[in-house]
């Protein structure tokens, strides 16, 4: 175990090299959540306008203010040195030592996520403050509790999806070119820019289905008020279950991909 | 007369050879173009909220909205077409690169900001911008007249100039700080203000982003122009603020050279 402990230190250090970087980047995260205020507020006022997509206007802002903070919480970026690895022969360190590339991974990731999970979170935080008070919505710390734990699960989720993608890289050794075209699709698929459930019930049925709404639709409908605590506690299940599930493919993705692996330039 | 015919013809010949380059690695170039493709499914997603909810913005029905989200797409496709010059100049600088520039019989600016193309990247945007805004201008009903596509192309036209002088200025703080990709990621993301007809905004940031940072010149004003609510007065501001922006933009861009060290070369 301390030897995963010592690889999250080190992720910690590496993402602190480049703090002012990740702080501008933020920036902008907050574009478009002004947009989509504005956007929001118009359609809620407007006389002309039909709104049937299941949202009240404080959940919709709300949604708003969070689904940008939490799609950058539990992005990832390690599938580019994966695919690296694979190609470069850079896994053979790993392989000879006695540790598992899943797990170095896993707490690689968590150790680079700590400042900036820090930062979000109290951004996060503040944003729901803001929105409680100024919209006059009724929040539980029941849901803030579950909100917060749909979160770690969401981040678990969206890294294991990632590492499963990462494994194509056995097989296509220029995977990487694509990784920009995966992760923007999925953030939209995820509800990263909008609710997918507004664009009718097709796009509300393929979101329950998928795993990616999980990371992010799912934990922002929980603290809004979206969704009843049935459906949170169902869907913390689901969360489980594709964590589960994508761990068992993981492995068997790296069982086969690993048989393929040449060592190139290793 | 002569002087521009000749950069004209190397403008070309640049182009040309950027299009050679990217044709050697064409697996770069597909993945641009899917990247790109990426991105307009979120800007496609405005599209949706917009029709779905059939919202009207300053007295602008759905299909007049689309538009403007028509002509941000689009101009999005252009700025990308000469956008690798602009990220080419703080490494130029940075390491001593820009040394072969000086020396060439040319204007500096001319050959550090317009010597590198991207094909890749604007083609899903033009293309997409403009069928979105073709489809709209025969939905909602707009005149097709010459006045009011010359109008358009020519709003377009100098918000492609605009865009190359504003965007250009914050590029340029790499002659006096190592690292500008912070203040680049920021004004890169204020374009993204773009996306929304400038109506939907309140009264102070309508005013801000036309006279003092005039963002929405770039992309309202072709939209404005189609749909006759252009005022002359805004018209002519218009047509006038790029030439302030190049102005300002040729004083940047003097006193940065003049902070020029060769480094490292």
């Amino acid at each position: 175990m301390n030897k995963y402990k010592c690889t999250f230190l080190l992720g910690l250090e590496e993402s602190l090299e480049y703090r002012v970087n990740f702080a501008l980047s933020l920036i902008s995260t907050f574009f478009p959540i002004v947009i989509q205020t504005f956007l929001w507020t118009r359609i809620y006022n407007s006389p002309d306008a039909v709104i049937d997509n299941g949202y009240t206007y404080p959940q919709i802002i709300l949604y708003s203010l969070l689904a940008g903070m939490v799609s950058k919480l539990v992005s990832t970026g390690f599938e580019y040195e994966v695919n690296l690895d694979i190609k470069e022969g850079g896994l053979n360190k790993y392989l000879i030592r006695p540790v598992s590339y899943l797990r170095y991974r896993l707490s690689a990731f968590l150790g680079k996520k700590v400042p900036a999970a820090g930062i979000l979170c109290a951004a996060i935080a503040a944003a729901i403050i803001v929105a409680v008070t100024a919209l006059s919505m009724s929040l539980t710390l029941s849901r803030v509790v579950l909100f917060a734990a749909a979160l770690c699960l969401a981040l678990l989720l969206n890294f294991i999806i990632f590492y499963c993608i990462s494994m194509a890289g056995f097989w296509l050794t220029e995977i990487e070119k694509l990784y920009g075209t995966i992760s923007i699709v999925l953030v939209v698929l995820s509800g990263g820019v909008f609710p997918l459930d507004i664009f009718g019930s097709l796009a509300a049925r393929i979101s329950v289905i998928l795993p990616f709404s999980y990371t992010t639709q799912f934990p922002v409908n929980i603290v809004n008020g979206k969704l009843s605590m049935t459906e949170i506690l169902t869907g913390m299940l689901v969360q489980a279950a594709w964590i589960t599930a994508l761990f068992i493919l993981a492995r068997i993705l790296w069982n086969k991909g690993i048989r393929r692996y040449i060592s190139a330039g290793g | 007369m002569k002087r521009l015919k000749y950069y004209l013809k190397l403008l070309l010949l640049f182009i040309r050879f950027s299009l050679m380059a990217q044709m050697e690695y064409r697996l770069n170039f597909v993945s641009s173009l899917l990247v790109e493709i990426g991105y307009l499914l979120v800007k496609l997603s405005y599209v949706a909220v917009i029709y779905s909810t059939g919202v009207t913005i300053g007295g602008m029905t759905p299909d007049q909205i689309v538009i403007f989200i028509g002509s941000y797409i689009l101009m999005t496709g252009l700025y990308m077409f000469f956008i690798p010059s602009f990220y080419a100049i703080s490494g130029n600088v940075r390491e001593g690169r820009l040394d072969m520039l000086i020396v060439k019989p040319l204007s500096l600016q001319f050959i550090m900001t317009l010597q590198r193309f991207d094909f890749g990247m604007p083609i899903p945007n033009v293309t997409g911008g403009l069928i979105l805004i073709c489809m709209c201008w025969s939905r909602a009903g707009l005149t097709v007249s010459f006045t009011h596509i010359a109008g358009f192309i020519l709003f377009t036209l100098t918000g492609v100039f605009l865009t190359y002088c504003m965007f250009l200025i914050p590029k340029l703080l790499s002659f006096w700080f190592v690292s500008t990709s912070g203040i680049s990621q920021m004004t890169d993301a204020l374009w993204d203000f773009n996306n929304m007809p400038m109506n939907l905004y309140s009264n102070w940031i309508q005013k801000l982003g036309t006279f003092i940072i005039p963002i929405f010149v770039i992309t309202n004003f072709p939209g404005l122009c189609a749909m006759d609510r252009l005022t002359p007065g805004y018209a002519a501001w218009g047509l006038a603020v790029p030439f302030l922006a190049f102005a300002l933009q040729r004083a940047v861009f003097k006193r940065a050279v003049r902070h020029y060290t060769s480094a490292s070369s």
